[in-house]
């Protein structure tokens, strides 16, 4: 989890995520207008934005979430349960009603 | 090879228009991380006062809402604070909604046209925000006053004690209540997205004061609810051609940023903060919208209004909603960098004292 890593490995992380989320930007920007007009087809081709943004999300999202982590700035409490609390069951005893 | 866009669906991009959307996708963002919804209200108008046409931009805005949502959830989910099976249920509800949502839409569309629907959307939105924007306010300032911690509501309470059957248990959320219950709340999601965009001004304040969730665990399941609405949404609009991919990546740069900050601002802050943030943005944009009202009035002849007079409502209508969604994220930030600040003092507090 992002919330365990230390702040040299979030910043190579930042650095190999921030890369691979240029590349794509770079990408679809270089050929924007062909790309929007491809993507704004409809039927089939709507599979093709849905694709690109789950695409983006992975990997601007790492980048992003590994950025607020090198920064310094984590959660407080991380992977917080809100379980209900277990309670410890009382120990079965043997009684005697006389 | 260069392709030339058909110029009456998509805007030429200028340098400031790119900033513009980058700055209110990590707003939006950020909000939204925070309290579960947000930033649609003000990215549909924005992108329309930019020339894209009003069916692109919706469709643009949803095509970066469920990825946004679904980074959110997974992050608060690491923090223990999303009941997915609660956000699956109330998003299955939220379906129909939707549905009966656009139903009603185009029946009113049909009857009075686009001035009649215009004043529907913004009667709902006044309506809503102001009823329930009240209520979370003033328990947003009783909470503040007293601990800050959540207690459960006496209507949430109430409803939970009814045995009606099928009755679900959700685990993260830490309550048990009847099905029959949590379809109202979904149902009504599902009607406000499909009327005004942000269905999370009823499912966030429905999941606390009539289910009985938590503010931190509504605000996030809320994320799992809009991934769900969202993904539905944008293959309908995709399939008919609508998204415009440059604005979808561009808005989502800002708001992956901003959504990722407001999920990790929910740990370091009071639970309070996430009512206080939701109560004074609804507030401020139903003020916001009610002085679109006048302009839909005004075309259905039912209001004498000068032009210039429409113009300049119009202009400070949609600043109001900027301000709105500018002053949730200087709540969410100032009271993080507090909360940081606090922190950073207690661990130096403790390496002293160890030392």
């Amino acid at each position: 989890m992002a919330q365990e890593v230390t702040k040299k490995q979030a910043l190579l992380r930042m650095a190999g995520f921030g890369v691979a989320s240029a590349a794509i930007y770079g990408a679809v920007f270089q050929h924007a207008n062909a790309l929007t007009e491809m993507f704004s087809r409809g039927g089939v081709y709507a599979a093709m934005p849905i694709a690109t943004v789950f695409l983006v999300s992975y990997v601007h999202g790492g980048f992003a979430s590994n950025l607020w982590s090198a920064l310094g700035i984590t959660a407080k409490s991380p992977a917080k349960t809100a379980q209900p609390a277990k309670t410890k069951r009382p120990e079965v005893r043997a009684t005697l009603n006389a | 090879m260069d392709v030339a866009l058909d110029s009456l669906k998509f805007i030429d991009l200028t340098t400031s228009s790119i900033i513009f959307l980058f700055i209110v996708g990590f707003i939006g963002g950020l909000v939204s991380g925070f309290i579960g919804s947000g930033g649609a209200f003000v990215l549909t108008p924005g992108m329309m006062s930019l020339g894209v046409p009003g069916t692109v931009a919706v469709a643009s805005n949803m095509c970066h809402k469920f990825p946004k949502a679904l980074v959110g959830a997974i992050k608060r989910f690491r923090y223990g604070q999303v009941d997915i099976k609660l956000g699956l249920v109330l998003a299955a509800s939220a379906g129909v909604g939707v549905q009966v949502g656009i139903r009603i839409q185009n029946i009113i569309l049909e009857a009075w046209g686009q001035a009649g629907s215009n004043l529907y959307v913004s009667l709902s939105f006044v309506a809503v925000l102001v009823l329930v924007g009240s209520y979370v306010f003033y328990d947003a300032v009783k909470s503040s006053r007293g601990s800050g911690a959540d207690e459960t509501p006496a209507l949430a309470r109430r409803l939970q004690k009814i045995e009606l059957w099928p009755m679900m248990t959700f685990k993260t959320a830490n309550l048990r209540i009847s099905l029959w219950f949590t379809l109202p709340v979904g149902f009504a999601t599902g009607m406000l997205a499909a009327t005004i965009a942000v269905g999370g001004f009823i499912g966030v304040p429905g999941m606390i004061y009539v289910l009985g969730a938590g503010g931190l665990v509504a605000s996030a399941t809320e994320l799992v609810i809009a991934f769900a609405m969202g993904l539905g949404g944008t293959i309908n609009w995709a399939m008919h051609g609508m998204v415009d991919i440059r604005l979808t990546l561009i808005i989502l740069a800002g708001s992956l940023l901003g959504v990722q900050l407001g999920a990790i601002g929910t740990t370091l802050v009071r639970e309070v903060m996430i009512k206080i943030v939701m109560g004074s943005i609804m507030l401020i944009v139903a003020v916001s919208r009610a002085l679109a009202l006048p302009k839909y009035l005004a075309q259905l002849g039912l209001m004498d209004i000068s032009p210039e007079r429409v113009s300049l409502m119009d202009q400070t209508s949609f600043v109001i909603m900027c301000v709105a969604l500018t002053l949730g994220a200087v709540i969410i930030l100032g009271a993080m960098y507090k909360a940081i600040r606090a922190n950073a003092k207690q661990a130096a507090q403790e390496a002293y004292t160890q030392a």
